[in-house]
């Protein structure tokens, strides 16, 4: 696919959020659903090579512009930084599974740092879905906490922790979430593996669901090149892997073998 | 049907000389939603071996200069659920169907291409030449005596296909390997398979990949490959199938100059799955422009 650069925009020192227009993908995107974006702009140009995968931030079906959002750690971030609004730019169709949408439940949303993408486009399904929703919003520091002000017309509270104080709570965000763990009736998260994985600790011991979004090196998205495996857990007990693009990116956090998991 | 690429391999009729390379389409299945599989000239399958194979631990891939490194180690669902639960699915596209396969033993490779010689699919592509694993794979194809073994058992099985055998790039002189394919009954080489390399964490001084080291593929490896198709060309009289770093129509014609007589494009189908189609309008272009009647005109056409 091919849209147009709508916006391209330096959040802060660490991230970029970029508005893509293409109303076909706006159509089609589910949510949690992720997409191959191509950091050059000039298809003769070989290095980097492979398309770079994106949570799908938000879409908007009257303008059919959506959005993802990055930070630069590497050549084709940084490429990416450099498209100019009107630019054209080449992506994949939305790719994987997607959340599935609670009606009329308590949830929380766990996010940690650029994990935050795909919460943003999630908090605002349930919200129509009559949730009562809590945004957990975690981050190394206050560079990290973004959004916030976007967040605040879906989500009915929002708890923010960083690593070193300088915004809400100092600490990790499984901290105030545990603590009103029972209040939940089911949770979704998405950030660094660490914090997957204890927040899914934490709802396997109060016997909550919980959806993760995971994360891995790809290169294709397609479910050809077996890059992204991921072992999990089926319902005997047996390990059986999955392809983190096409039976992921969401995965029932009580099943995944968090050993298995390599990114982040 | 496009008449100036319509070519013959081995007595097989491709309706162009495009087909998707091994380990980098799946079973074709999975870019089914995603382009239209019958403009394909044809589609080469993951590596098949007589059971199936997990593959190796994560991480697997690592993006590299302008290619990338895979350590995937051969993982597929074995022969026997191939011929049943992929098969039937593939051949409904107007395509040909190449399986490539491999085995751990001598033994396995033999027992491997006579099952699917007796399955319906359009050619065999023998691989021996993965980096990636223990056992099998590329110990064949880096040693001549074992190479002439390999491809001499397995053709003597083979009643129905043409078997075309992948070699590696990882040896000394490839000339060695193409002519003792050819004479072990050989119908066609592909040449390269991935060449060796590594990568390393700097910060974890860690290598990226669980299997320390992977096979390099993309654009970063084309010179490497139009070399040995080069030399492959002016060494064997079998057809040699271009495999390395095709990334649009002028790398295909780069290795028709070279001595290919068909291609496979490989990385290209993980960085977008529509190049091998883009590629086939664009020859279509190229060739009408230049007044070239039939693609296979070119073969080894380099002017030294």
């Amino acid at each position: 696919m091919i849209g147009t650069v709508v916006e391209n925009i330096k959040l802060n020192d660490k991230y970029y959020y970029m508005i893509i227009n293409n109303k076909d993908f706006v159509e089609n995107a589910k949510v949690g659903q992720f997409l191959m974006v191509q950091s050059k702009e000039y298809d003769y140009i070989n290095d980097p090579i492979l398309r770079r995968p994106f949570g799908v931030c938000d879409v908007d079906y009257d303008s059919g512009d959506f959005s993802i959002l990055y930070m630069i750690v590497g050549k084709g971030t940084m490429l990416l930084s450099t498209f100019k609004k009107g630019s054209k730019i080449e992506f994949s169709s939305p790719l994987g599974n997607s959340f599935t949408i609670q009606n009329e439940k308590n949830v929380a949303l766990v996010g940690g740092g650029i994990g935050i993408a795909p919460l943003y486009f999630l908090a605002k399904k349930l919200k129509n879905n009559n949730c009562k929703i809590t945004l957990y919003f975690g981050g190394q520091s206050e560079t990290d906490i973004i959004f916030l002000d976007k967040f605040e017309k879906f989500v009915d509270e929002i708890v923010v922790t960083t690593n070193d104080g300088s915004k809400g709570l100092k600490g990790l965000v499984t901290e105030p979430f545990i603590k009103n763990i029972d209040y939940y009736d089911y949770v979704y998260s998405c950030g660094p593996k660490k914090m997957l994985e204890a927040v899914s600790k934490i709802c396997i011991n109060s016997g909550k669901a919980v959806e993760v979004s995971l994360d891995e090196r790809m290169a294709c998205g397609l479910g050809a090149c077996l890059g992204c495996i991921v072992y999990v857990r089926d319902n005997d007990g047996n390990e059986i892997q999955k392809r983190c693009c096409v039976e992921g990116p969401i995965f029932d956090g009580s099943k995944v073998i968090w050993e298995s998991v390599c990114r982040g | 049907m496009i008449e100036s690429l319509k070519i013959n391999l081995c007595g097989v009729e491709f309706k162009n000389p495009i087909i998707t390379a091994s380990g980098t389409f799946g079973y074709g299945l999975e870019y089914a939603n995603h382009i239209d599989l019958n403009k394909l000239g044809g589609i080469s399958v993951k590596g098949i071996s007589l059971k199936e194979v997990k593959g190796n631990p994560m991480p697997r891939i690592m993006e590299t200069s302008a290619g990338m490194l895979n350590a995937i180690g051969l993982q597929n669902v074995g022969v026997e659920r191939f011929i049943k639960e992929k098969l039937p699915a593939l051949r409904k596209y107007d395509t040909k169907i190449i399986v490539n396969f491999w085995g751990k033993t001598l033994e396995e490779y033999i027992e491997v291409a006579r099952v699917l010689d007796g399955e319906d699919v359009d050619m065999l592509e023998m691989n021996i030449s993965c980096p990636n694993i223990k056992e099998g794979g590329i110990a064949f194809g880096t040693d001549p005596k074992m190479t002439y073994e390999v491809v001499y058992n397995c053709k003597k099985v083979m009643k129905n296909k043409p078997l075309i055998v992948k070699l590696s790039p990882n040896v000394t002189n490839i000339k060695v390997f193409g002519k003792v394919a050819e004479e072990a009954g050989a119908d066609a080489i592909s040449a390269i398979n991935t060449l060796l390399g590594m990568a390393i964490n700097i910060n974890t001084r860690k290598p990226f990949l669980s299997n320390i080291t992977g096979g390099l593929s993309g654009p970063a490896i084309k010179p490497v490959a139009i070399r040995m198709v080069y030399e492959l060309y002016k060494t064997i009289k079998i057809p040699i199938v271009g495999i390395g770093g095709i990334m649009n129509y002028r790398d295909v014609i780069e290795f028709y100059l070279a001595g290919a007589s068909a291609v496979q494009v490989g990385t290209a189908n993980f960085v977008d799955p529509e190049i091998p189609i883009k590629i086939i309008d664009e020859l279509d272009n190229y060739l009408k422009c230049n007044n070239i009647r039939n693609i296979s005109e070119l073969t080894g056409k380099v002017e030294i």
